[in-house]
């Protein structure tokens, strides 16, 4: 489709303009990060510190366990993941495919559970872990974060799953495979695409969760996850902006990594050609 | 290669009964056309052969062998789906050899099956490109590939042409028929195309609601339909229905007494095709107005009224629209020049005429 000059101005404005909206905290955290603190209340605001600090992430490397609570986090995310995989591959397929009895409420169920606030599960929760001895352990949070992914990730999955023609599996049961051997050797690799981006998800749940690591994970400190390590730094009295944000900044890459090597699943078309 | 005997199979899913009692025997090495309009148990009947859906009760025998209660794998046939169904993940080698390596063939075997397969369907040099780097008409040769390398008992194809252009889709339908020949296996083939059933099959099994219609040759459907129902679906353009009153094996048509079979008594359907029409005089002779005429080149297609005695079933019943709609055709070759209004005569042998009870749609002979 041709589009007049003016509108293709009046689209690339709004592109602009929206990526901008969506940048600037991102660009506000890094100037704070790299300013010296005394200067972070300036009137006016200055764009681009005049002495960036790059020292910065060195001495907060130095000063706290970044690497620990980094390694925390991975391992929360990694384990909450993989146990939120298994258990939405196999659930989402189901939703997807076959007429459960009381499927329908049960697909409702599910959804309900996803519109419950994370918070309020803290304390049966606290109580389930505080029973089985699992307090303050990365079982902890890995199982509690898994409760919050799995709802997600067996609807998104299900509703993948939807999209991919019947008569893909329906071809390898007739080519001699059982229906698990159909879903594990045609249906889960032509959904690549799918289960990274469901997978991706879920590791940003996982990432980003403060509510749980805090309250399960407060007293043992060598499981402290990054989001906790990081309010640890925040003073009762004065906060020091400038590493918390630096900190936090050494905090996102992984993610960034994580989408990196993600992304080339990410994209889809994988499942053209497979029909018509 | 092996015979297929449907013994009175049902299948419905719950109140809604899709399959009614459905028995069919399909001989060894026989090219089965299974055709009737869309939503009329083709696929559904398909499936309960490949396995794919349970039969609610009847039996299905493959070569002699009870299968009903087997699992698609284990019946040894091999299934060509509508969109093709083709591993989007796998190169086309692997699609072709997918069904034969799930069973424990050695790769030499599947490699020296696979490159036979492909030699007889002209896609050697395509075996390693992805199934989204072909086009239609090589995704249905790979689809058919996949089918004959495992050399099974018996094919299965749902509607395996209709995602083709018009063109690729004749071409595949005569190489359909040449795979047949040369291999040989028992073919079961659902269409909702007639023209695709007359020109395939060895036999054609008409269906309507769940129901077997008529299961005959391809002649014989055309030359003798055991309803109407049948009689209106094969054939193109589609057989012209009239009413008529017969008494003592007699009715008026078109002005003209004639010839009723014994049976027929009172009101009746009377089916005439259009290529049963001719120009000029004839046994029955009558004028007609055209009010379109459709030149084809070779042959003409001339739309006129039926005659007021004679209008087609159900005509008071339909919309003032649809009334006017209301057209006889006849397939003329080798007409002189016909034009719009202007008075043609045409004519037609009453041997040629079909009777149908108008309450049952069966045929009276
Ligand atoms: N899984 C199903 N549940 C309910 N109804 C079905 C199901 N599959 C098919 N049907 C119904 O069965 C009828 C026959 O379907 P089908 O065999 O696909 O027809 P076709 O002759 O077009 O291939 C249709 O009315 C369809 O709606
Ligand atoms: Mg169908």
């Amino acid at each position: 489709m041709k589009q007049s000059l003016p509108a293709r101005l009046v689209l690339y404005a709004s592109v602009i303009l929206t990526c901008a909206i969506l940048v600037f905290p991102i660009y506000w955290l890094v100037i704070t990060a790299l300013s010296q603190p005394d200067q972070l209340r300036q009137l006016p605001p200055k764009f681009w510190p005049d002495e960036p600090r790059w020292g910065v992430f060195a001495k907060i490397l130095a000063e706290r366990p970044i690497f620990l609570w980094l390694g925390n986090s991975a391992l929360a995310a990694l384990g909450a993941v993989s146990i939120s995989m298994v258990v939405s591959v196999l659930a989402g397929y189901s939703l997807s495919r076959f007429r459960v009895r009381g499927g329908e409420s049960l697909g409702l169920f599910i959804l309900t559970a996803k519109m419950l606030p994370a918070t309020l599960l803290v304390i049966p929760l606290f109580g389930i872990f505080r029973m089985t001895g699992l307090i303050g352990s990365m079982w902890s949070i890995i199982l509690a974060h898994a409760t919050l992914i799995i709802p997600f990730t067996t609807w998104m999955l299900k509703g993948y799953f939807d999209t991919i023609p019947r008569e893909l599996e329906q071809a390898a049961m007739v080519d001699g495979c059982s229906p698990l051997g159909a879903l594990f050797r045609v249906i889960l690799p032509v959904s690549a695409p799918g289960l990274a981006a469901t997978a991706l998800y879920g590791f940003v749940l996982s990432w980003s969760d403060y509510a749980y690591a805090r309250t399960f994970l407060t007293n043992v400190q060598d499981n402290w996850t990054a989001n906790l390590g990081i309010t640890t730094m925040k003073g009762e009295y004065i906060s020091n902006w400038s590493d918390i944000s630096a900190a936090s900044i050494l905090v996102a890459l992984p993610i960034l990594a994580v989408y990196l090597f993600l992304e080339r699943y990410l994209v889809g078309g994988l499942t053209a050609g497979s029909d018509k | 290669m092996a015979a297929i005997v449907i013994d009175r199979v049902r299948k419905s899913y719950g109140a809604l009964t899709v399959l009614k009692d459905f028995s069919l025997d399909i001989a060894d090495g026989e090219f089965v056309v299974l055709v009737g309009p869309s939503g009329c148990g083709k696929s559904t009947m398909l499936k309960i052969l490949a396995g794919l859906e349970a039969a609610s009760a009847g039996t299905i025998r493959i070569g002699g062998r009870d299968v009903t209660d087997l699992a698609p794998g284990d019946r040894d046939i091999a299934m060509v789906f509508q969109n093709y169904a083709l591993y989007p993940h796998l190169t086309v080698a692997s699609n072709m050899g997918f069904g034969l390596k799930m069973r424990g063939t050695p790769a030499d075997e599947i490699a020296r099956r696979v490159g036979e397969a492909a030699r007889i369907l002209d896609v050697e040099h395509l075996l390693e490109r992805r199934p989204r780097q072909l086009s239609g008409g090589q995704r249905q040769r790979v689809a058919l590939g996949r089918a004959i390398v495992r050399e099974p008992q018996a094919f299965l194809m749902d509607e395996p042409l209709s995602n083709l252009d018009a063109k690729l889709r004749v071409h595949m339908r005569a190489e359909i028929g040449a795979l047949h020949q040369r291999l040989g296996v028992t073919t079961i083939y659902v269409t909702h195309d007639q023209i695709e059933a007359m020109t395939m099959a060895n036999r054609i099994v008409i269906i309507k609601d769940g129901e077997i219609q008529q299961i005959a040759d391809p002649e014989t459907m055309f030359e003798r339909p055991a309803n109407q129902f049948v009689a209106g679906f094969i054939g193109s353009p589609g057989m012209n229905f009239l009413t008529a009153r017969a008494e003592q094996g007699v009715a008026q048509l078109f002005g003209t007494s004639v010839p009723v079979p014994p049976g027929a008594d009172g009101a009746i359907t009377v089916g005439l095709r259009p290529e049963h029409i001719e120009a000029g005089d004839g046994p029955v002779t009558f004028v007609a107005r055209p009010n379109l005429v459709e030149s084809l080149g070779s042959e003409k297609y001339i739309y006129f009224a039926a005659p007021e005695d004679n209008r087609p079933p159900g005509f008071l019943t339909r919309s003032e629209e649809d009334r006017r709609g209301d057209r006889l055709i006849a397939r003329l070759i080798n007409s002189g020049p016909i034009r719009i209004g202007e008075p043609v005569t045409l004519s037609f042998d009453p041997a040629r005429l079909h009777v149908f009870d108008p309450a049952s749609g069966r045929a009276i002979r």
